[in-house]
């Protein structure tokens, strides 16, 4: 049989190594690449951007930064310009939320009970726009929407209607920039509601049921509830990102015009650090666009945290 | 209150059927218990009778209404899941008045009636709180309490006792008995935990393969199994099966020329295949050399405090006998005896009971 036996520790044993810290450096191995990624990526370009905000250079190597305290911020406060892109982010944002929250929360609702081909077929046509290439999606907008031989054109003038310079005309640009920047998210926001619709557990809405609550009232009381921490992710989304997607489209489709009616404080301070290569406007902009952000992304956790329901 | 009569229910789920061609009639106030293994389609019956299942064919009626198209909120049933299915977001109080609130209930009236529901199931001190911040068997309570509140006709349990500890389950399945006879509702209770069926029922039924095999009384069931696979369900640990063949003169011949009941005469041709079943706890003692007696072999005694479990083998077949804790377990060669009324017979073919003509006694 099995029998215990002492095992005798050599004269000295543990004890007589020198007593060095104890390092424990396999954490800090598993941590190292999205730490050193976060801070090479993240955190040093925003402590640089910090600091360049409080300079003039125009990021030539050879000329010098020249020291002007916080006038760079003075003076972007002061730019009607300014004021243009941070209302124009605000309208992005706003406009933005029916196609990434309202729009895509009724159709996983709605679609929840679809069957069979045509599950499929909503699908496919509602995830198309999202595998398309941002550039790609944008250079088939400016086609269609062209004001003398785009599709939409020519139906607008088959129905008898004007003719609309969609990325011409500063009254419509935005709008049309906000509906491209929304119709590449539906897809995206429709994928995360409906998962979330799908993994509400049955017995609730069974339960609600028996309880005799209606179609409308089981969404109403069971459904919103319990989709409640997706919407306030996504609302959370498009609030702190919804401006910055649609930068692509307006670089690629207006470039921040017509007379700047497009342009939004992501774009601006692209334009200004690598249009006119005023690094120092850049990087205010920058800064003021970083703290009014990180207060708003403050803000919405608290909200989720106090607002969201979570299924136990 | 109210009585329930089902016929020819049938479910098909694509190609393979859940439920097939059940008829039951349910008293009013009765409880009825629907036992049987997993995949039985007693599940799928109580929730074609909720109305949260369509019904392939065949009809329910309440009260002699037909109710098979009817929402389930219009059928005046309650429900008790298996979950619970709280809802995670509303406050006990709030999960209890669900149905009072959407009934378009006024706030007064709904808060009395959840007050009066939560005091007669010892929740009053909980109504704040959130189904998550309770334990099992408070979860439990507001299940019962959210069906209570409706003042249903119906009372529908879906295995609702499963999650519990075993201590809790028996706690509350006294407290379901007594609010059945408080309520006296008509309640329809699945599980497939023998114990609850027997304790709770008026009238169990027992449920294979999306059929009904045996309706009656517990104490019916269990002492005379119209069927082999009723036997073999109910009952632990479960009874004991013994192949024979029936002789010319109509008795049962086992393996070795062995007749365990040699006085006992069944109506079935010669040859026909059949197997004697005894339960454990009927079997007795006794010296080898007795007439009818079987030689066993113990293997194993499982000491339950209450009872001996004498696990062993006769005629080369497995074979448990049950001891009170006062009976020694024999220390020498012994064999069991089956008496003449525990004997219950089943037909190989079709597994149904044959009860034995008549009872010759040779002195």
């Amino acid at each position: 049989m099995s029998e215990t036996r002492a095992v005798k520790l050599p004269t000295g044993g543990i004890r007589a190594l020198p007593a060095l810290p104890r390092l424990n450096l396999a954490p800090w191995l598993y941590l190292a690449p999205a730490l050193i990624t976060i801070v090479v990526w993240t955190y040093l370009p925003l402590i640089e951007a910090f600091q360049l905000s409080f300079y003039q250079w125009n990021m030539l190597p050879t000329s010098p930064k020249r020291f002007v305290g916080l006038a760079n911020y003075a003076h972007l406060l002061t730019l009607p310009e300014m004021h243009a892109a941070l209302a124009n982010t605000a309208i992005y944002i706003l406009g933005l939320f029916p196609m990434s929250v309202i729009i895509p929360l009724a159709v996983a609702i709605f679609t929840q009970d679809l069957k069979g081909p045509m599950r499929n077929v909503y699908r496919t046509l509602i995830f198309v726009p999202m595998i398309i290439a941002p550039v790609v999606a944008a250079i088939v907008w400016r086609w269609l929407l062209n004001e003398d031989h785009g599709l939409v054109n020519v139906a607008l003038d088959t129905l008898g209607l004007h003719r609309i310079g969609f990325l011409q005309d500063p009254n419509f640009a935005l709008a049309t920039l906000i509906w491209i920047t929304g119709w590449k998210l539906i897809g995206f926001s429709t994928l995360l509601f409906s998962a979330a619709n799908a993994s509400i557990n049955p017995s609730y809405v069974e339960a609600a049921r028996m309880d005799g609550a209606s179609r409308c009232q089981i969404i109403r009381d069971i459904r919103l509830p319990l989709l409640s921490p997706t919407i306030l992710l996504l609302s959370m989304m498009t609030v702190l990102f919804g401006a910055q997607w649609s930068f692509t489209y307006i670089n690629v489709l207006t470039g921040g015009g017509p007379l700047k009616s497009t342009t939004n404080i992501f774009y601006l301070l692209w334009d200004y650090g690598f249009g006119s290569l005023s690094v120092g406007w850049s990087s205010a902009a920058g800064m003021i666009a970083f703290a009014g952000f990180t207060m708003i992304a403050f803000f919405c956790l608290r909200l989720m945290k106090r607002c969201s329901v979570y299924d136990n | 209150m109210a009585s329930i009569r089902i016929s020819s229910l049938h479910k098909v789920y694509g190609k393979t059927p859940a439920v097939r061609g059940v008829d039951l009639s349910i008293g009013t106030g009765e409880f009825v218990v629907i036992l049987g293994p997993s995949g039985c389609g007693k599940s799928t019956l109580l929730r074609m009778i909720a109305g949260l299942e369509d019904i392939t064919s065949g009809v329910v009626a309440i009260d002699d209404v037909i109710v098979n198209d009817l929402e389930p909120g219009d059928r005046g049933c309650a429900m008790v899941f298996q979950n619970y299915a709280l809802y995670p977001h509303m406050s006990v109080s709030e999960n209890i008045g669900y149905s009072l609130k959407v009934a378009g209930v006024a706030r007064a009236e709904r808060d009395e009636k959840i007050r009066r529901v939560a005091t007669l199931l010892g929740l009053d001190t909980f109504l704040d709180r959130r189904p998550a911040q309770l334990s099992g068997g408070q979860r439990q309570r507001v299940a019962m309490g959210r069906a209570m509140i409706r003042s249903p006709r119906v009372f529908l349990f879906d295995e609702p006792l499963s999650n519990l500890d075993a201590k809790l389950r028996l706690q509350m399945r006294l407290e379901i008995k007594r609010l059945h006879r408080e309520l006296g509702s008509t309640s329809i209770f699945v599980t497939h935990d023998q114990l609850e069926a027997m304790t709770l029922a008026d009238r169990l039924v027992v449920m294979n393969g999306g059929k009904i095999e045996q309706v009656g009384t517990p104490q019916e069931i269990y002492r005379r199994p119209a069927s082999l696979f009723v036997a073999d369900f109910l009952g632990s640990p479960p009874m004991n099966f013994i192949p024979a063949v029936i002789d010319d003169e109509g008795k049962a011949v086992c393996a070795d020329g062995l007749r365990p009941c040699p006085d006992l005469i069944w109506d079935l041709e010669p040859g026909a295949e059949v197997r004697i079943g005894v339960r454990p706890g009927d079997l007795q003692i006794v010296g080898r050399s007795a007439r009818g007696a079987l030689p066993f072999e113990v293997e194993m005694v499982e000491d339950l405090g209450t009872e001996n479990h004498l696990h062993g083998t006769t005629t080369g077949l497995r074979m448990t006998a049950v001891l009170a804790t006062g009976e020694a377990v024999p220390d020498h060669p012994f064999a069991v005896l089956i008496p003449e009324s525990a004997v219950h017979l089943f037909r190989e073919r079709d597994g149904a009971r044959i009860d034995p003509r008549s009872v010759s006694r040779i002195h």
